[in-house]
């Protein structure tokens, strides 16, 4: 198990060093140039733009942009933006919004998904089930900015002007704590609530007309314990794959979702970055969420061994 | 049990995670009371520094922050005093400017002579790389600071900028330049106190020292917020109202508007587009809407593409060609107005109705016209614009009409840039017309010519289709070395004269600008730059 993990770990290296590489050469190559970029329709000036593609060596070759870039990472320094912010703290001050929030939305998925997907297994056919079916097909289809856009308008705005409740808050304000997550949480976990509750649905399903499923029951074992203990852990295993995978676009494809409630998180500076071709801040961010990716799947896989007891890591 | 092990190994790490990303909280009473009020505002570009500001959202923090010489009247955008006592020309060549008495920074330092040189020997230094840099290539001695690249600075002060006294001191232009007053409002002229030398840009930037009505609350929160209390040794007259601002960073004015509604913020002085059909009956009279400074073309290449453009007739034509009306009214719901001047409305000198005939609809004589001329080459023509701004709408209205009203083919062409338009229009790669939009720098008519039409403006300006009139920069020369700023101003008109003669760019619309204000607050003004006047505000 241990060694297993160091392996792991060593195989993310040249992953790392391998993505910083093609990100930054993508982004080296994305149309347009960032001094114009920053001058917005306006013309930049040819002098001041000169000075900073100087300052900033952007008339360097792409392999000496590189280099230089990979070398200040080396030591720590994740660079500058091009109006002289520290990359580092950009992505720091973003980073713990994401991450609060893919949280709470992970959980949510998580909890709500499983559960309904749960009593609409065992419930085949009935209300209940037809109900998780319904309401799933319904958030699948409705298009994040919508669901976004009537949940701020009618729980944040209509809520505490008609009703004076004042709870969900329309944009995010740090010192509403946790309740400033709740709605965006909830409009970020929506569609990949309905999926895995389908998910869990299906899986669970199939697994109940397993045999060891059937013996279980023939030896008189409870129900409860029949699902919980033996079918639910084998139906659990492409539902944690899933999960595991979502928690990586729940942090780097928040874009919509931030930008409705208005938090300053990485979905949103990515987009920013891409848009005004600031190279050294996509790569920062990317690598950080590659990271992200690498740990959950590494979590992921580890679960598998807990899930079911024939898996074993050496 | 390996199982077991596995588990909890897996969840303490998760715990890790969460505790170690866990949410700081931090100080923020909510706006609207005890003379607190929020605002919304968009990430400033850079630190605040006034001669490296050259975007809305700084300037709206540094408009709070710094007093210029001269300030503009909110209703007739004409200059007047502020930090300055007299401001004084015989030539429109050399100029006295006289500190007011009595001013100090947000850190007792007082504004003296030496406050505006410093600052301005900052902005000027080519090593700085500040945006506001070419502002300064007016003054005597720039070329000394900016001698061009690849080249070092031989000297750090303009040549042009003596301290006479204390209060006072003289500015030597290269040329006499009758705007020159007008021109010192922009944020680029803003004084600098000595701490800016210590501190270095950088650092000051994030935590400005001003000698405005407003002074900063703490450094500024990045992507959350600057907040900014009342300077209580500011002048009686212009002395802030409001205890204190906080400007709260949105990116997406959507969401800024919904909080207006519920009074969780106070002021917005941009509204998305998705609120105009409703605003005005929600928010009545606390609904300003008024002419901005900004005026859009279709701009044509007339160097690139002297076959199809070169000729004025052609140009006329597509002009005539092109209902104005019907563009503003469907695809704006009015949030821009038909343009009749190159000038726009809100600024002295502006001419209702300059553009005279060729800004007038009429199909008929357009096709006349057209005809007349030779039409376009291949009776084809392709309509550039940047597809990230909202312009496609507008653009394949004008590529519509001006297929139905002269019979030609007409392509509208999404770049994905602005930037990337303007590449391909150098390099010669492409060479049709092109949307482009042009808003002042500082309220004078000379602004709305010189960095549009000028020769000096091809290479950096926004003349894009190099237009290119010795007449024109005749007349411009000798409008700024008017002194009598009435005379100066006919001069400059008669520029504008002649370019609607020659047409080089098609006015289309000018913006209007829209802003709204909640119950909780009174006296909400917005300038010409689209900046809230901030002082004057009230609570109800």
């Amino acid at each position: 198990m241990g060694r297993y993990l160091i392996r792991r770990l060593i195989q993310a290296i040249p992953v790392l060093i391998g993505a910083t590489f093609l990100i930054y050469w993508l982004s080296f190559k994305l149309p347009g140039d960032p001094i114009q970029a920053l001058a917005g329709e306006k013309k930049a000036d040819p002098l001041v733009a000169a000075m900073l593609r100087e300052k900033y060596h952007l008339n360097d070759s792409f392999l000496s942009q590189y280099w230089n870039y990979i070398s200040n990472l080396f030591q720590g320094n994740f660079g500058e933006t091009l109006t002289g912010r520290s990359v580092w703290d950009k992505i720091t001050e973003a980073f713990p919004y994401t991450m609060n929030l893919a949280i709470v939305a992970f959980l949510i998925e998580a909890v709500v998904g499983v559960l309904a997907g749960i009593m609409a297994a065992l419930r085949r056919g009935k209300f209940l089930d037809q109900l998780v079916l319904l309401s799933t097909l319904l958030v699948i289809s409705i298009p994040v900015f919508v669901s976004g856009f009537i949940l701020q308008l009618t729980l944040g705005v209509q809520l505490k002007n008609s009703w004076g409740i004042d709870f969900f808050p329309v944009s995010f304000n740090e010192n509403d704590g946790i309740r400033a997550y709740l709605l965006p949480a909830l409009v970020l976990a929506s569609t990949s609530l309905a999926y895995v509750a389908r998910l869990t649905r299906t899986s669970l399903m199939e697994t109940m007309r397993a045999d060891y499923v059937r013996t279980a029951t023939a030896k008189g074992l409870p129900r409860r314990r029949v699902v919980g203990r033996h079918a639910l852990r084998n139906a659990l295993i492409p539902i944690v794959t899933f999960l595991g995978a979502d928690l990586g676009s729940l942090m780097g494809g928040a874009v919509i979702t931030e930008k409705i409630f208005n938090i300053h998180g990485i979905g949103g500076l990515l987009a920013e970055s891409v848009y005004r071709k600031e190279g050294t801040v996509i790569v920062g961010v990317v690598s950080l969420l590659i990271i992200v990716y690498l740990v959950a799947n590494l979590i992921v896989d580890l679960l598998y061994a807990v899930l079911d007891p024939r898996i074993r890591y050496a | 049990m390996r199982g077991a092990t596995s588990a909890k190994w897996v969840a303490g790490a998760v715990i890790v995670a969460m505790a170690a990303t866990a949410c700081s909280t931090s100080k923020d009473e909510a706006g609207g009371k005890g003379g607190n009020i929020t605002v919304v505002l968009g990430e400033p570009q850079h630190g605040l520094v006034g001669q490296n500001t050259a975007e809305s959202e700084g300037a709206e923090v540094l408009h709070a922050l710094f007093t210029g010489l001269v300030d503009y009247d909110n209703k007739t955008n004409e200059p007047k005093l502020a930090a300055a006592e007299s401001i004084n020309t015989t030539d429109s060549k050399t100029w006295t400017i006289k500190v007011k008495d009595g001013l100090t920074f947000h850190n007792g330092e007082k504004v003296d002579a030496q406050s505006f040189v410093r600052a301005w020997n900052w902005g000027a230094n080519q090593d700085n790389a500040a945006e506001g840099m070419p502002f300064f290539s007016k003054i005597e001695g720039s070329e000394e600071l900016a001698p061009g690249k690849d080249k070092k600075p031989t000297s750090k002060e303009l040549k042009g900028l003596k301290v006479v006294d204390e209060r006072t001191f003289t500015v030597t232009l290269k040329e006499p330049f009758s705007q020159f007053k007008t021109m010192l409002g922009y944020n680029a002229f803003y004084p600098l106190p000595k701490a800016f030398e210590t501190d270095g840009a950088k650092k000051f930037g994030e935590n400005p020292i001003g000698n405005g009505p407003f002074q900063m609350d703490g450094a500024w929160d990045h992507n959350k917020q600057i907040k900014v209390k009342r300077y209580d040794k500011y002048p009686a007259e212009g002395r802030a109202k409001l205890a204190g601002v906080t400007f709260k960073i949105y990116d997406n004015l959507d969401t800024a508007y919904n909080d207006l509604r519920s009074d969780n913020i106070q002021i917005v002085d941009k509204l998305p587009i998705s609120a105009m059909a409703t605003v005005s009956q929600e928010f009545g009279d606390r609904y300003i809407y008024k002419p901005e400074s900004a005026v859009g073309y279709i701009g044509l290449p007339l160097e690139q593409n002297p076959e199809a453009f070169g000729k004025v007739e052609i140009r006329q034509a597509l002009s005539m060609a092109i209902d104005r009306d019907a563009i503003t009214k469907t695809i704006f719901n009015g949030t821009r107005k038909p343009a009749d001047d190159f000038i726009s409305p809100i600024i002295p000198g502006y001419r209702k109705g300059a553009l005279g005939e060729v800004g007038t609809y009429n199909p008929t004589k357009a096709k006349e016209l057209f005809d007349k001329a030779g039409g376009v080459p291949g009776n084809k023509m392709e309509l550039g614009y940047n597809a990230d701004g909202g312009h496609k709408e507008w653009i394949e209205a004008v590529a519509n009409q001006l297929k139905a009203n002269l019979g030609i083919e007409v392509t509208a062409k999404p770049f994905a840039k602005f930037g990337e338009l303007l590449d391909d229009l150098g390099a010669s790669k492409y060479k049709g017309a092109f949307r482009m939009a042009w808003s002042m720098d500082y309220p004078a008519a000379e602004n709305y010519l010189r960095p549009v039409f000028s020769k000096v403006a091809i290479e950096n300006g926004s003349n894009y289709g190099h237009y290119k009139n010795e007449e024109f920069e005749k007349t411009m020369a000798e409008a700024d070395k008017a002194t009598d700023p009435a005379e100066g101003l006919k001069l400059y008109q008669k520029a504008d004269d002649i370019v609607i003669k020659d047409l080089p760019y098609i006015p289309i619309f000018t913006y209007m600008s829209s802003s709204a204000y909640s119950k909780s607050v009174k006296n909400v003004e917005v300038d010409a730059q689209g900046r809230m006047d901030l002082a004057n505000v009230e609570l109800n």
